[in-house]
Parts: structure tokens; sequence; C-alpha cells
């Protein structure tokens, strides 16, 4: 929570007219755009003719936002100069944009987002995107659509910005996008799974519990996730309580999501039309140039609101050609459909130009044919050349009759020689001496990273000179899968999962279930004809029957990493958990020695809970095992044992109800097992029992649910082991109250009669002298608790059933030291004992 | 019931052939457990004094089918022939019915896998396999499951159409927990656009991974946009192709239909290695043949993206691939491969519960809820029978939301509301009876006041006793002034032998009602 008043944020709400903040996340946190991205930061590369930022100023301008946050971390000087020199930081735009530079230790959104709420900028709830954005979508609609739905419900924590598409869209990633499970009514989203695409993500799960309240959900795996996001103020500081929270979507959401603390609620805003969409890998690098081109952005198209401020002419067939007069276009060439021509770029004869985008002062040689290509500006293409299906950087030298196939990327000032053949998907860059001479003001601490990069790509270079041509600067970055894979954490960036974002691939010797449609690899082994119980095997086990299958052997990583999240609750659950165990039984020590009020020790309970992250049912473990350890033994005196218990119940007992939940049967089960394992104490079972019920923590129902459950009779405990044998007596003892209810509820209805009628009652069973003794006296005091039970009054119960179960209890134990000595066993349980043996 | 357009139905050729599987009805207990050494058929129970089996019969019949296979346990053979010769052949004469029986105990039933394993050579053609207990809404005829399974299996190959309906949860407050626990609904994942049951949550599922749903991501591809709900229930009708048996006869290991074979039968459609094992069992002749040449030349009609992958990754390396795209595939080899695949669909009817109540009588509280809902629609007045007139004193309170048989008697201040009261009853005089259910041949006698039971057969209520909520099996007596709630009053050994001997007498007159009727 952040501290602010909730008078405050109500007044937020309601204030329609405050600056609209956005923030943008300037800063990729990956490598899919390398080399391109050597001396840029992502942000900065153009698309159409005007950097991703822009096309990012202009969405946002278009929704109406007012005040944007940049946080950027690499090259955080060129994003500055650039917003600087942009028409944006003009007064006249009406944005206020504010860059904030984070530190270099900032390795994924979640570090940006504590950064932002360290920083403490956020006064309301705001836009969050990514520098890579092309949308035209209403944001302000939806941050009205937001803001209504958090005056009804201040739990709406995030509305998050989805795009009906379809599973197979092209501005769908396939590598990575996620299922979405949501309220067909409200539209509220009630779980989210991140997929992958290689490996293949082959089962989605989704927890069961979401049916209880919503009885019908929809699964939506066609939406087209656009990372733009409206939080509420909370949402920094959420990400800053949960220092593991790295990305929004896998962590964040899904954390929120799965948590059975938070109690918060995210929703999705499915935008029927407009356009949105992510430059988040260089596929859709691809697809989001060709949906500009073909104008599915309007009204940010290049020849309107172009954002780089450019003025082009809108031709038959969604060419675009600089409006400046200044393009050469020779007589012979050729230029196709969805193409966009800059200013000042000659293009000679013979040429061939194809839904390609050429930056500004480009050179296309004669002869040259470019297909599906993305020229940057300043680039001379010899004459000659093919190139396609790749992306070009700015300044770069092609030599002429060069061949550039499918998938190449080719970084800024590259000079490549005469003849050149490069192979599909290489990645070049210019070699580092060349880097420094030029920008040798960039070449400080900046690039540390880059350069030990760029060293091991030196490393490899046999054979670059045949594939590059004479005369070139050029390096080669190795193609296919790195080596140290296994340093790949995030199996979304790994080589194979990256192919699928890749341009030009089409990824086609890869198994995917999630493209194919039919595919179920590792269905294979386990729909043999034997049994389901080797299916539920084989699935458990996740795709170990795909792996052998695969190019790559990733599967078995698949599990722990594709649910990062869960992953690591899992591990850490069990180092938690002992920690948990000891710190709550130093807090409970604690306040049971310096007579704590139930409610701080309660709050020093969940606190620690949430801390360890551990179920509910340790800390009622927890509890009643230190109740019953703490309870002070007096032997020989069964009377004055029973004050005892009875006191330190009246005492402790409603802690066990103040630590988060409420669960009788859970809370017998529990004493249950702690009492089997006690040794000596098993014997208190039925008097702390006795006392839980006096003091109303237990109901009659819960004790009966408790006698009826599978775990309460010791199922699944090794037969013959302590703690069945325990547990067996224990469940006896339960057995023996529940009867004592029965005859209770009997006598009742019948008005109050005495002993002997109400055995008669039951004739099917015979007692023996011993337990006959014990029994009147324990009934009578279940009697009187009855009483309390049946809301005569409140205070009556508590006051007076005590004493009265005194004697009773007293009577109890006496019977039973009578009969066994040696142990403190309780009264009920030898009765139970003999009837079960004559039942 | 319409018997003009039976007739004129009846020419056509046999094209289904109605399975209808009743079984012990071990749910229902104690009302159908056997009365002395009679067996209480399930399928006989009434519900609003109908037998049961009477409902998807009636169903049947509306919709054209004439062929009935009904399939019950050995020991109901007499009583269920005795019936349908008496009753079904004068009341739904179109219908030919051809019993059969399973050897089967009431405790060891088999499943109905088993059952329907068993009695596959009799099955000949296409079939719609219905239970003996559903009670289909009046606003969804069987002809609508029929219609969308010839179209879909005509046009792409479906295999089978289910149909389920809505059935929200009951309010905590009306029911009796101790008549057992009411059947959770298995959650189901459809497309509704195009009517696919596409996964059902079965108990082997929740064994599993009893937190989570598991769902395979190739379901999601194919069906990117689909529903998952937990507020339908399977009302057992399948209409399914003559091949779904053999699949069935595939898989010995399955028990139960609506649990495993189901489940399992949805599961082809998107998943490939089931697809290519089973394809060929649950679609051996592609009758679609005719419907593929029109698809293949259909510029609507894509070919499946599986298809497209699978020649592209014959074409191996990706050089390969290069060279392959350049070269146009040859129609010829075209014509060879493109095929079209039958879809294995399973279709989807899913009723809501809006446009109309249906349920099935699986459990005592969907039996005593589907006798209420009829008595919501009718009216009650004295019967039109003189002697039946008579029975009926005229200080008898019955309200007119209650349903009375033949030959009741009704006696002086008795009063009768909101309940069903079989026939050969005999309610005694000052006795209440509310919100319940009396099946035939019970007597309530004087000052016994019952509310929301059902009493089975031959059930005797003592003078002044008073039940509350209770079931009863058949020839269960309560004594005088006895008091019940919330109970399964069975005859337990003893007392059985008892009433047999009382009953000696009593079943000279059953034999005599019995020809009567």
């Amino acid at each position: 929570m952040p501290p602010k008043s909730s008078s405050g944020k109500d007044k937020d709400i309601t204030d329609e007219d405050e600056v609209l903040q956005a923030v943008i996340l300037a800063d990729s946190f990956n490598k899919r755009f390398k080399p391109l991205t050597v001396g840029k930061p992502r942000c900065l590369l153009p698309i159409c003719n005007a950097t991703l930022l822009d096309w990012t100023f202009e969405s946002l301008a278009l929704a109406g936002v007012q005040e944007i946050f940049v946080i950027c971390r690499s090259y955080a000087d060129q994003v500055k100069s650039a917003i600087r020199d942009s028409k944006w930081s003009k007064p006249s735009s009406g944005l206020k944009i504010v860059p904030i530079v984070t530190a270099k230790e900032t390795f994924s959104p979640g570090d940006a987002m504590r950064d932002i709420y360290t920083h403490g900028i956020i006064t309301s709830d705001f836009v969050l995107v990514t520098g890579d954005l092309v949308s035209n979508v209403r944001i302000d609609e939806v941050v009205r659509a937001h803001k209504e739905r958090r005056r009804a419900n201040p739990n709406a924590l995030m509305t998050m910005v989805v795009k009906e598409g379809g599973a197979a869209h092209r501005t769908r990633s396939r590598g990575e996008s996620g299922v979405f499970v949501l309220d067909p009514n409200t539209s509220e989203c009630l779980h989210y799974e991140p997929v992958i695409g290689y490996p293949p993500t082959p089962l989605i799960k989704i927890p069961r519990e979401i049916l209880d309240e919503h009885p019908e959900v929809e699964i939506r795996n066609d939406l087209i996730d656009c990372s733009i996001d409206v939080c509420s103020v909370e949402v920094p500081s959420l990400f800053q309580d949960n220092f593991d929270y790295a990305d929004i979507r896998r962590d964040f959401v899904y954390g929120v999501l799965t948590s059975d603390l938070l109690m918060k609620n995210i929703y999705c805003y499915v935008a029927k039309d407009g356009y949105a969409a992510r430059v988040a890998d260089t596929r859709s690098y691809d697809s989001v140039s060709k949906d500009i081109l073909s104008r599915w952005t309007f009204p940010l198209v290049p020849d309107d609101n172009h954002p780089g401020g450019h003025a082009y002419e809108h031709l038959r067939g969604n060419k675009y050609i600089a409006k400046d007069n200044s393009v050469v276009l020779s007589r012979t060439c050729k230029v196709g459909n969805n193409t966009l021509i800059g200013s000042h770029t000659t293009i000679e004869a013979n040429a061939t130009v194809h839904a390609s985008v050429i930056g500004q002062r480009c050179t296309i040689g004669p002869g040259a044919v470019l297909r599906n290509a993305y020229i940057f500006d300043d680039t001379h293409i010899g004459a000659g050349c093919v190139v396609e299906g790749s992306i070009v950087g700015a300044r770069v030298r092609l030599g002429d009759r060069c061949s550039v196939p499918r998938g190449c990327l080719i970084a800024d000032g590259v000079v490549i020689g005469e003849g050149a053949k490069l192979r599909k998907f290489e990645r070049v860059s210019r070699k580092r001496e060349a880097l420094k001479a030029e920008q040798p003001e960039d070449a400080d601490e900046e690039d540390e990273e880059e350069d030990s990069d760029l060293e091991e790509v030196e490393a490899h270079q046999d054979g670059a000179e045949e594939i590059l041509g004479q005369g070139s600067n050029a390096l080669i970055w190795p193609q296919g899968a790195p080596d140290d894979e296994e340093e790949e954490l995030d199996e979304r960036e790994s080589y194979s999962n990256q192919r699928l974002m890749r341009i030009g691939d089409t990824a086609s010797d890869l198994e995917l279930s999630d493209e194919g449609s039919t595919t179920d690899e590792d269905d294979d082994a386990s729909d043999t004809e034997s049994s389901y119980s080797f299916r539920s095997r084989a699935s458990s086990m996740t795709s170990a029957s795909g792996g052998p299958s695969l190019s790559l052997n990733l599967s078995n990583l698949s599990d722990p990493s594709a649910h990062g999240a869960s992953a690591i609750h899992t591990l850490s659950s069990a180092a938690a958990e002992t920690e948990f165990r000891s710190e709550v039984a130093q807090s409970l020590e604690r306040a049971f020695a310096e007579g704590h009020s139930v409610e701080n020790a309660a709050v020093e309970l969940k606190t620690l809970r949430m801390a360890s992250n551990v179920p509910l049912r340790r800390v009622r473990e927890a509890v009643v095992g230190a109740i019953v350890d703490r309870v002070p033994l007096v032997p020989g005196d069964p009377a004055a044992q029973r004050a005892e218990i009875a006191a330190f119940v009246r005492r402790w007992g409603p802690l066990i109800d103040q630590i988060g939940g409420v669960d009788p049967v859970e809370t017998v089960e529990v004493l249950q097992y702690h009492c089997a394992q006690a040794g000596p104490r098993q014997g208190l079972f039925a008097q702390v029992l006795a006392a839980l019920y006096q003091q109303d923590l237990v109901e009659e129902d819960d004790i009966r649910a408790w006698h009826l459950s599978a775990a309460a009779r010791g199922e699944g405990l090794k037969p013959g082991s302590a703690l069945a044998e325990g547990v067996r007596k224990c469940w006896a003892v339960g057995a023996k109250m529940i009867e004592q209810f029965d005859a209770e509820s009997e006598e009742e209805e019948s008005e109050e009669e005495n002993e002997e009628e109400s055995e008669d009652e039951q004739p099917a069973k015979p007692k023996t002298a011993a337990p006959a003794a014990g029994k009147p006296a324990a009934r009578q005091a279940s009697g009187s608790e009855e009483d309390s039970s049946e809301e005569e009054s409140e205070e009556e119960g508590s006051e007076e059933s005590a004493p009265a179960k005194q004697p009773s209890a007293a009577a109890a134990t006496r019977g039973e030291s009578a009969a066994t000595s040696k142990t403190p066993r309780s009264s009920g349980d030898d009765d139970s004992e003999e009837e079960s043996g004559t039942d | 019931m319409d018997f003009d357009e039976s007739s004129t139905t009846k020419i056509v050729t046999r094209e289904f052939l109605a399975v209808i599987l009743a079984g012990f009805g071990n749910e229902l207990l104690p009302l159908t457990s056997n009365h002395g050494d009679d067996p209480c058929p399930k399928a006989l129970l009434p519900i609003a004094n109908k037998p049961m089996v009477e409902y998807p019969l009636a169903w049947l019949e509306q919709s054209g089918i004439t062929d009935v296979l009904l399939i019950c346990p050995a020991s109901h053979r007499s009583a269920m022939s005795n019936y349908i010769q008496s009753d079904i052949s004068s009341n739904y004469p179109s219908l030919r019915i051809d019993l059969q029986t399973c050897e089967e105990s009431q405790d060891m039933a088999p499943g109905t896998c088993t059952v329907l394993r068993q009695f596959s050579s009799r099955i000949q053609s296409d079939f719609v396999l219905l239970p003996c207990d559903f009670v289909p809404p009046p606003s969804l005829s069987l002809t609508q499951l029929l219609n969308k399974f010839r179209t879909e299996s005509t046009y792409d190959g479906a295999i089978a159409t289910a149909c389920f309906y809505e059935a929200g949860k009951p309010d905590k407050g009306t029911v009796t927990e101790d008549w057992g626990m009411i059947p959770t609904n298995l959650p189901i994942v459809f497309d509704e656009r195009s009517g696919t049951l596409l996964h059902i949550d079965s108990p082997d599922d929740v064994d599993n991974n009893s937190n989570e749903f598991e769902l395979r991501m190739s379901l999601l591809s194919q069906y990117p946009r689909t529903k998952l709900s937990a507020s339908f229930r399977d009302s057992h009708v399948y209409v399914c192709r003559r091949s779904v048996l053999d699949a069935l006869n595939a898989k010995p290991h399955f028990d139960s239909i609506k649990e495993e074979f189901i489940p399992w039968l949805c599961k082809p459609q998107y998943q490939r290695t089931r697809r290519e094992k089973y394809g060929s069992i649950l679609s051996p002749v592609t009758n679609n043949l005719s419907q593929a040449l029109a698809l293949k030349h259909s510029t609507l009609h894509l070919p499946t993206p599986q298809k497209q992958r699978l020649r592209r990754s014959a074409a191996g390396s990706e050089a390969d691939d290069e060279h392959l795209r350049s070269v146009v595939p040859s129609p010829v080899e075209e014509d060879d491969e493109e095929s079209v695949e039958p879809s294995l669909r399973v279709g989807l009817v899913a009723h809501r519960a809006s446009s109309g109540f249906a349920s099935r009588a699986n459990n005592l509280h969907a039996y005593l809820e589907l006798n209420r809902f009829f008595l919501g629609q009718t009216t009650w007045v004295l019967p039109s029978d003189p002697k039946d007139r008579t029975l009926i004193d005229q200080k008898a309170q019955i309200s007119s939301d209650s349903m009375i048989g033949r030959s009741t008697r009704v006696e002086e201040r008795a009063s009768i509301k909101r309940s069903v009261i079989g026939k050969h009853c005999v309610i005694g005089k000052m006795a209440k009876v509310v919100g319940c259910v009396l099946l035939d041949h019970c007597v309530v006698a004087d000052g016994a006041k019952l509310d929301g039971c059902i009493l089975g057969t031959y059930t005797k209520v003592g003078a002044k006793a008073e039940l509350s909520r209770c079931v009863t099996q058949p020839g269960y007596e309560v004594g005088e002034g006895e008091t019940a709630r919330n109970e399964k009053l069975e005859t337990s050994d003893w007392t059985a032998r008892d009433t047999s001997e009382s009953q000696d007498s009593d079943e000279s007159e059953d034999a005599s009602e019995d020809s009567s009727e």
C-alpha cells in the first residue's frame, strides 16, 4: 500500500481534470535486436523512418497523455538527447517528457518499477507502456473505464489492454504469448498463463478454484498483448514489496492473480477496434512495418501524423514517397507495392524495390533487388545486390553484387566487400576498433558488457573474410545455438525460441505444438493402451517423452523456467518452512512468557506467515502445538490438570482463530496429529478438545466433520507406526465424544431426563462398569456445554460451563486413573476402545 | 401424442437406433431397493405419476425414431416387459422396442461401457444413446440434436453430438444433506461458436491434478476462444456414429461412458497422435468424399495447417525448402495428398437454463425437484372418472398444484399441498401431506404429517406419525406416532422378513391390480 490516505485516493479517482501520466519503459532488457543495437538503444531504431520512441510518443499523445516519464538504462544519453531534439520537447507539443535514468543494475521491467517507486514520481493512476509501441487505441477510454471500475472496486489494480487477433495473427508473437482466462461479463482477468513457442508449452494449467466464483469463464488464446497497462498508484509499491517480480506479465500478473493474500483484481480491456502492437523482436518489426504501410494504424500513417515529422505522398498500392521532390527514381527502376522511400534517396536504373522501407539519403545501385528489406538512413546498396527479408542499418556500404538473403541483420556503419555472399540469418557488425574510432566519447564504462560480447564474437572469425568480401570492416556473429546455452536462465531468450521471433525465419523444422494445431508430442507415449495411471505419470513429467524428438534437449528445463515465479516458490518453500517453524516457536514462546495480548501475537504470526509464504495450516499446527506443549502438567491431580487446561485454553485458544482463517475442522485434525506425536501428552487430546469446544472454538458439527474425514482415521499412514497408533487412539476419543453428542441430542428432544433413561435408549451398547462410572459425569458435562452452545446466553455459556465441566472431568480422570494409572490417558479413550471391541 | 406425425415418418428407412440404458438406480436408493423380493426398476419410478422412462421415449417418438433397444438388468425383465406390452404399445404405437437384459446384480453393476460393448453387435447403424432418467425440456427437441449431427457428420466428419444442460447450484437451505451428496458438475471446455465439445474434466483428471485444470495447448491453438464452464451437466444423450462403438471396443478398460469414454472421445479432434491412432477406427470410410471435392475447390476452405506443415517438414532442411517453394506443386500430387481430413469433432448442444428446465433424475434431490417442476405446470381438478371422484372426500383440502393418481382415496379433512400422490394410495383423515412425492400403494394413516418426503411404493405411515424430509424404502412401515427427520428409512433385514409375511396377502392383490392395468 502506498503511504496515502484513503481520502486522498478517492479524490484522485474522482478528479477528472488531473494530469494523465504515462511511464515508458524505454529499455528492452533483452538482446533480440543485436547487433543492430550495438551503440544505440533499441527505442531509437527507426521503423518506417521514425524512431520507435517517436511512435510511442505519438501513440500516447493520441490517447491524451500529458506527462510522460521515460525510463532509460542503456545509452541513456542518446535517449535524452533524442528527446531533447524531438518535436515533443517544444512547448507547443502539450507533452511534458521527463527522462529518468535508472541504475545499470536494472535488469528487468520489475527493477524499473522499483526504481519508479523510489523516485516517487507517480501521483495517480498511470499508463505503463514499453518504448516500442505502435498504437492507435484510445487509451483514454481505457483509463476512464479503469477509473470507473476502481470507484466501484478499490481492489482493481490494473487494466491490461489486449487486442482480439487470433492464435496465428502476424503481430502475435509465436515465441512468447499468453493465455488469458477472463470472466466474459466483467472481463476480469482470472488467470494468466505464459506460453512460449519452443520448446512448445504442452499444457495450460488453470486453478480449479476460479470456477467457484465464476461458473463460466472464457479461455482466450487469441489475444494480442499490447503491453499497455493502466495501473493504479499502488502497482510500483507492489513491485517494491515483492522484490522477485521481474516481468510484468509472468511475475506480476501471475503473482497477483495466484496470491491468496493480496486479494487484488486485474482486468482486461479487449480492444475490438484500433491497432496496437509492440516491436518486441525482428519478426514483429517486419509485421508492424507492414501494418503501418497497409494503414492499419490510421491515423498514424506515413502520409499523415508521421512521428518523425516527414512528409510522404501516398500513391496507389500503398507506396509512400517523400514529398519534397528530392527522391530520384530512375526511369527503369521498379517500385512495387507497400514501399516507403525516404527523402534524398536515389534508386538507379533497373533496380527493383518491393515491400521494403528505404531511409533517407540512400542510394540503391543499378540492378539491385530489394524485397521485404528494411534499409536505414545513409546506406549505399551496390549495383546488382540482392537484399531479401533483412534489416540493414544506417551508413552501411554494400559492395556490388552482394547477396543478403533472408533474416540478415547488418549493423550501422558496416562495409561489405564486393561480391560477398552472406549466409541466411547472418548477423554482422563493425569491428571494435572501427567502433571506437568513430565514437570515442561513447566508449566509456557504458559498454563494458557489450565489449565482452564483441570480444567473444571476435574470437570466432574463421572464414569471415570469405563471406564478407574484400575490404570489409565487419565481424560475423556466431550462428546457431551458442554453446553455453545453459547460462541462459530465461528460456524464452533461448536460441530456438528466438528463431520464432526472427525476421524471415519460418522455423519450419521446429516441432511446434503451439502452431501446428494438432501436434501433441508427449501424448505419443502416454496414450498407450495400458492404463490411466501411466498417462498421468507421463503428463506430469511434462514432455519427458517429447524431449528426444527436439533438436535441443531443453525440455527438462521447461517446467521450472516456464513458471519462473512458481518455481521460486517451491524451491524456497522448503527452506522457508523450516525457518518459519523456528521463528514461530520463538514468537509464541515470547508471547506466552511475556503475556502478550492475543491480538498482538496474531499480528506477529500473520507477518511471519507472509514473510515466509507458508500455508495457513503450518501456522495452525504451530499454534495448536504450542498450546498443547505449554499446558502446565499436573501429574497425579486430574482436577487441577483440568483447571490448568481450561484456563490455558481460555487465555490462548482464541489465537487459533485469529491467525488468518477459521477452520475448526482442521484445528481438530491438527490437534489430533500433534497429540498423536506428543508422547506423554497424548492423553491431553480429549481434555484440550473439550476445552476448545467449551470456548466455542470448535462446534459439535466440526468435530463430526473431522471425525468423518479420512485424515482423522489415519488413512495413508503406515499401519502399526507410533503415529498411526496415536492418531487412531485420538480418533477413538473423538468417536466417544460424538456418541455423547448423540446421546445429548436425544436427551434434549425428550426433555431433560436422567442418565438411566438415556442409557436405556441405547440398548445396543453394553457397558462395563468402569466406563459407566466415567460416562455419566462426562455426559453431564457435555450437557452443560450443549446448553451453552444452544445459545441460551453467551456469557452464561462461557462462565458457568467451565466450572461445571471441571468436576466431570475430574470424575473422568479419576475413573480412568483407577483403571490404568501409568500414563495420563483420558477416560474417553478407554471407553471407546472397549466399545469398539464390542461393536 | 401426435400420432399422425409419427405415421408419416415411418416410411423412412432406419437411420438411427435408439439405445436406452436402464440401470438399478443406486443413486435413488432406497426408492429402488427391492420390495420384498420384487425389484423396483428405476426406469419405472414415476415422475409426476408417469414412469420416468416414458419421457425419453416420448422424446424419441417425436423425433421420428422408431427402433429402440432398451437394456435393463435381468432381474427387471418381467416388470419391464409387462410395462412395455401394456403401456407403451398403446401410448407410443410407433415405437418398436427391443428389450434386452444384461446379467448384473445390484451390488456389482457393470459399467455402462461394458453394457454397450455387450450389445454392440445389435447396433448396426448410427445410434442415439439415452439414459432412462433424462427429462428433456420441451424447448429442445431431439430432432435438433439429430440435425446437428447429420449436418456435421457429413460436412466435416464429426463423430458424435452430445447434449448438456445448464444446472445451477441448488440453494443451501433447500437441500437435505442426509440424502446424499449432490453430484458436482464436471467442468467442460467447449467452443460456443461452432458448438464443439473439447474437453470434459473427468474424475481422472481431478485425480491427476486436483488444484488445476490441465488443457492442451493444441486445443487452444485450434480453438483460441473457448469457454470453461462448471454450470453444465451431461444429459447422457449422445448421438454417435456406428464407428464410435469400434473405438469403444478398442478401449476395453473403460468402464463409464460419461466419465471415461466421452472425455476420451473429445481428444482425437485436436491431438494429432491420437488422431493418427484412432482416426481410421473412428472414421473408416470417408463418407464426406463428395464434400471433399467441393471443399477443395472452395476458396474459403483452407487445408489444415497440419497438412501444410507435414509437407514442409518432409522437405527437410531449409535449403531444400527454399528450392521446393519455387517449384509449384503439381496439381496431380495435390489430388493425392489433399483429401480433406475428417475433423472427428464432438458436437455439443448446450441447453441454457433460461430456455427451459431439464434434468436427470439421477439423485433424490433431482427426483424431487423434477416432480415439483411438473406440479408447477399442472392444475389439479377432481378426476373425471366418477369412480375415482367418489374416493376423494368433499372435505379434503387439495391445493391446485397437486397431482393425484387413479384409485386413490383421500379421506375427510386430509390436506394435500404441492404433492404428487401415486395410484391406489390412501390418505387418512386429518393427514397433512406437504411437498411430498408418494409412489403407488402408499397408505398414510389418520393424522399423520408428511413434509418434503418421498415415500416408496407400499409404504405405510402409522397414525399421527410425523416425517420430515425422509425417503422410505418400498414397503417400509412407519410406526404409530413415530417421528423422523432428514432420514433414509430402510427396512433392515429383520423388518423385511416381518413385512414379507404380511405381504403375501398383498401380493395377490398386486397381481390382480397389475392385470387390471
